[in-house]
């Protein structure tokens, strides 16, 4: 195993092989800080279509969430924050386990299937740090909130728009939080950004079992 | 009084929120809004607000630190909202709402309440936008209100660190944002409406 440096040459994450390594860095770079960005996003078609049913959005942001549930879970047993890192960072655990819950119930009133929990495995130095751990709880909450707006104008049901723009929201809350607690642009952008579902899966695709 | 409801219609608790509410929300507002326009230029009206707020603030000198580079941030991407908005609604042959006459009162009186009005401001801004946006027809325009929606939730709990505030509650709001009807909204701001406001008045592009 190596030890990759990917943030600011400060060793935070370490991957399993250097696809894996690639495919985040990739994904950091889309949400990148210092985007100007005043009126692109306005009469632009951002995500192409991407042919994805409401139900199988509903369960891609279903198996973000477990991740980050999972991730924040595993983060906060480790004891590796306290104050009011600790403090901060306990409310995005429940947050992200709401949103387990709200999606599943969501899916299943919609008469689909949830999609089980999946397998997670992290970069074996992830939870030894502090700096490790949040540093990397600011890219999974960028790369939530580019997913969540990634699909804004794939989702049908427009009654669904409301339910995933109140999620969406309280991850822009998270993601601005995480970069000001570890030295980062917490307003990357005047409009956030989007990422489309292949794009997101490939950068979290080394932390599925 | 109004600046109190401003406060008391913000800070409310908010609780867990099954999905079958959330699914709900887009009808029972279906009175609010015309269109797409209409949406835009009441988006427009309280961006203009919260671009006027941060320049008065930003130009009283109560700030240093982190706390002057963020909410100069912040201003600079509320202007990048006025301005993205105003040319949107050029661009679907709508007429923009003139800004607003405002009167922000004693906000500027200290940093602890510019920092305290802005909280409000932005979290109000969130829940206004969250509110309308099942009103918006087009999906390009869709996904930018949703992308400044995102924005001003970051604003919000930004301002609500940069206070201290305890975290749920006061950092973020709950595991879900809340919408507010454009009736609870204007009721909120208008306490920094100034009362010659042509924009709110009752006469101009925008029924509000």
């Amino acid at each position: 195993m190596t030890n990759n440096q990917i943030f600011d040459g400060q060793p935070v994450i370490e991957f399993d092989n250097e696809s894996d390594r690639r495919n985040f860095i990739k994904w950091a770079g889309i949400v990148g800080v210092g985007s100007t960005l005043v009126a692109g996003g306005l009469g632009k078609q951002w995500a192409s279509a991407q042919g994805n049913s409401d139900i199988d959005i509903l369960n891609y942001a279903l198996t973000l969430e477990y991740l980050e549930a999972d991730f924040y879970t595993r983060g906060l047993d480790a004891g590796i924050l306290s104050g009011r890192d600790e403090a901060l960072v306990s409310p995005i655990k429940a947050h992200e386990q709401a949103h387990v819950s709200t999606l599943s119930q969501t899916i299943t009133d919609l008469g689909g299937k949830p999609v089980k929990k999946p397998g997670f495995k992290y970069p074996g130095a992830t939870f030894k740090s502090k700096d490790g751990f949040l540093k990397t709880a600011s890219t999974f909450e960028e790369l939530g909130v580019t997913a969540y707006h990634g699909q804004v104008t794939e989702i049908k049901n427009p009654d669904l728009l409301a339910a995933a723009a109140s999620i969406a929201g309280v991850e822009s809350r998270h993601a601005a939080i995480l970069a000001d607690l570890t030295g980062g642009n917490p307003f990357p952008a005047p409009v956030e950004k989007t990422a489309t579902m292949a794009e997101v899966l490939k950068a979290a695709k080394p932390f599925l079992k | 009084m109004n600046r109190r409801l401003f406060i008391k219609g913000s800070a409310t608790a908010l609780p867990a929120t099954v999905a079958l509410q959330m699914l709900s929300t887009r009808f029972a507002y279906a009175q609010d809004f015309s269109g797409d326009v209409d949406v835009l230029n009441y988006a427009l009206t309280l961006e203009y607000l919260e671009s006027e707020f941060y320049r008065q603030g930003n130009a009283a000198g109560l700030l240093s630190g982190k706390d002057k580079t963020y909410l100069e941030a912040i201003g600079a991407d509320e202007d990048a909202h006025v301005a993205a908005i105003s040319q949107t609604i050029e661009k679907l042959g709508g007429t923009p709402v003139k800004a607003p006459a405002v009167d922000f009162g004693k906000s500027f009186a200290s940093t602890t309440s510019y920092l305290k009005t802005a909280h409000v401001f932005e979290n109000t801004g969130v829940s206004a936008y969250l509110g309308a946006a099942g009103f918006i027809t087009n999906p390009d325009i869709l996904q930018a209100a949703a992308g400044i929606f995102g924005v001003e939730a970051r604003h919000a709990a930004i301002i609500g660190e940069l206070l201290g505030l305890a975290p749920e509650g006061g950092v973020y709001m709950g595991a879900t944002e809340t919408a507010m009807t454009k009736d609870e909204v204007l009721e909120a701001v208008a306490p920094f409406l100034a009362a010659d406001s042509g924009a709110m008045a009752g006469g101009a592009a925008v029924t509000l």
